[in-house]
């Protein structure tokens, strides 16, 4: 058969018992067991994962990092090319801009002052760490990334992660020193949000594809192409007021056109932002010097658990804060929140 | 050598297949399937060892990077592997279309195969064309990482009944 003209080599003819053939069969078969235990989400397979994934960080940093490079220098060459359309552009947005400053220093005003006449109670601060985007995890299944952030900086599972442009995703999955991002468009992630100036209620749900559906529209709802779209955070784990996108299609297939380039992500940040109705659902934690003195009688009531502002965090976190001004201690998000 | 240098190749490709490169959403499913492509090259060339369960691992460390279902491109890559083992008579450049021809067969059904599992998987059917894209795009280039992949094993191996000839 050497030679002619099938490709394939003739096969011996022998019982599926030989070693080979046995050794073939029970590859097949851990590929199904282990596509199952994927499916059903045991927790062997994700504890696998995270080992893998904190054993493989630095090594996919370092790759990283010329790749990173590159598309910046990439992306510096096509800026330099295009730069005198960009000076144009420029000079007319900025002479917009100076109009639209004007405006809003107007409504901060405004707002300061009926806050004031209303009593109004500040906006907890939003404290962010800023990390970098080290692998790509995209494929057919999800889409997803790898930050160089993980629990040693405070990060947990659920929180939203932003960069310049706006919404990225959250948290998912969260190691010692990485945690994976879900992004936008995944599958799996539904960003409930407001739309427009009549602030319509809606959900974004990714479908692998570049830009988001937008669900659960009412009826009627005044929305249209361009206007914009911010989380609502009504699902109690996503501030309100991210920018996620703009509203892109036509009336009866509106869809989201994500602000962030979710396919060329580089720095981001993940936003600490644990709610207060959920960290006071939390059970109080006793230490136990406190548990016996409040077995001792003493009526010292524990602190509700800790929100993510104030949890303790290694000195050389690169925390800043963002989001209300007035709030600028630990103490003073608590306040606010409580 | 022959022992050490598929798998080194391979594993640098899965290693490439988690840096951000910044392609767009429709061109994710193509490092992949390179990766199953590369096995499906070392398994099929004359003269190399890649056993399945090398292709199994292979796939397994994808899986693990891509942070997707682990068996996924596991079975891709034995699928590949299986196939690409069966078709090791083929040295001259006829064979080599051939194999071009094989591969496009076998892409077809792995493209295929994962549409339908990933559907199944996630309980909605999936977008077709980024992965029809990508299973187009592994069979255009093909001969380039067939070439390559030959380049770095020191060339194809001289048929049989050419010895003594010169």
């Amino acid at each position: 058969m050497r030679g002619g003209h099938s490709p394939f080599k003739p096969r011996p003819r022998r019982s599926w018992r030989a070693p080979g053939e046995l050794l073939n069969f029970t590859l097949y078969f851990l590929c199904a067991v282990l596509l199952v235990l994927s499916r059903i989400g045991h927790g062997a397979v994700g504890e696998t994962r995270d080992g893998f994934v904190e054993l493989t960080a630095p090594l996919l940093e370092t790759a990283s990092r010329p790749v990173i490079m590159a598309r910046h220098a990439a992306a510096r060459v096509r800026s330099y090319i295009a730069s005198f359309d960009e000076i144009d552009r420029l000079k007319a947005e900025n002479e917009k801009l100076k109009q639209w400053e004007w405006r809003a220093k107007l409504a901060e005003r405004n707002v300061a002052h009926l806050r004031s006449l209303l009593n109004a109670v500040d906006e907890p601060a939003l404290h962010f760490a800023t990390g970098s985007v080290i692998a790509d995890a995209r494929g057919p299944f999800l889409r997803s990334a790898l930050i160089n952030l993980g629990r040693d900086q405070g990060v947990r599972v659920g929180y939203a992660v932003i960069n310049g442009d706006g919404l990225v995703g959250r948290t998912v999955d969260a190691g010692d020193s990485v945690a994976r991002i879900l992004l936008l468009s995944d599958l799996n992630s539904r960003i409930p949000v407001v739309v427009g100036h009549a602030g319509v209620r809606a959900l974004a749900s990714g479908d692998n594809s570049a830009e988001l559906k937008l669900e659960f529209l009412p009826d009627g709802a005044p929305v249209k192409p361009g206007d914009e779209v911010f989380t609502s955070g009504s699902d109690g784990v996503l501030p309100r007021g991210l920018a996620v996108g703009v509203v892109t299609g036509s009336p009866g297939a509106l869809r989201v056109r994500p602000h962030a380039d979710l396919r060329a992500l580089d720095a981001v940040s993940v936003l600490f932002f644990d709610t207060p109705t959920l960290t006071r659902t939390d059970p109080p934690v006793f230490t136990p010097d406190r548990a016996l003195s409040a077995s001792s009688g003493d009526a010292e009531i524990p602190a509700t658990g800790p929100s993510a502002s104030v949890e303790p965090r290694p000195a050389d976190t690169r925390i800043k804060q963002a989001g209300a001004s007035r709030a600028t201690s630990a103490e003073g998000v608590v306040q606010a929140q409580q | 050598m022959n022992r050490i240098l598929p798998a080194l190749s391979v594993l640098v490709a899965v290693l490439a297949t988690a840096i951000p490169w910044g392609l767009p959403a429709d061109a994710t499913f193509i490092p992949p399937m390179v990766v199953v492509m590369m096995i499906f090259c070392w398994r099929a060339l004359p003269g190399t060892v890649f056993p399945l369960y090398l292709a199994f691992l292979l796939g397994l460390l994808t899986d693990l990077m891509s942070g997707g279902p682990l068996g996924f491109w596991a079975l891709m890559a034995l699928i590949a592997a299986d196939i690409g083992g069966r078709a090791r008579s083929l040295n001259d450049s006829q064979d080599r279309n051939r194999l071009w021809l094989v591969w496009a067969g076998v892409a077809a059904a792995v493209g295929a195969l994962s549409w339908l599992l990933g559907s199944l998987y996630l309980v909605h059917w999936l977008d077709v064309w980024p992965i029809a894209f990508g299973t187009l795009v592994s069979i255009l280039i093909f001969p380039v990482i067939l070439r390559g992949l030959v380049l770095l094993k020191g060339g194809w191996p001289k048929p049989k009944f050419h010895r003594g000839w010169t």
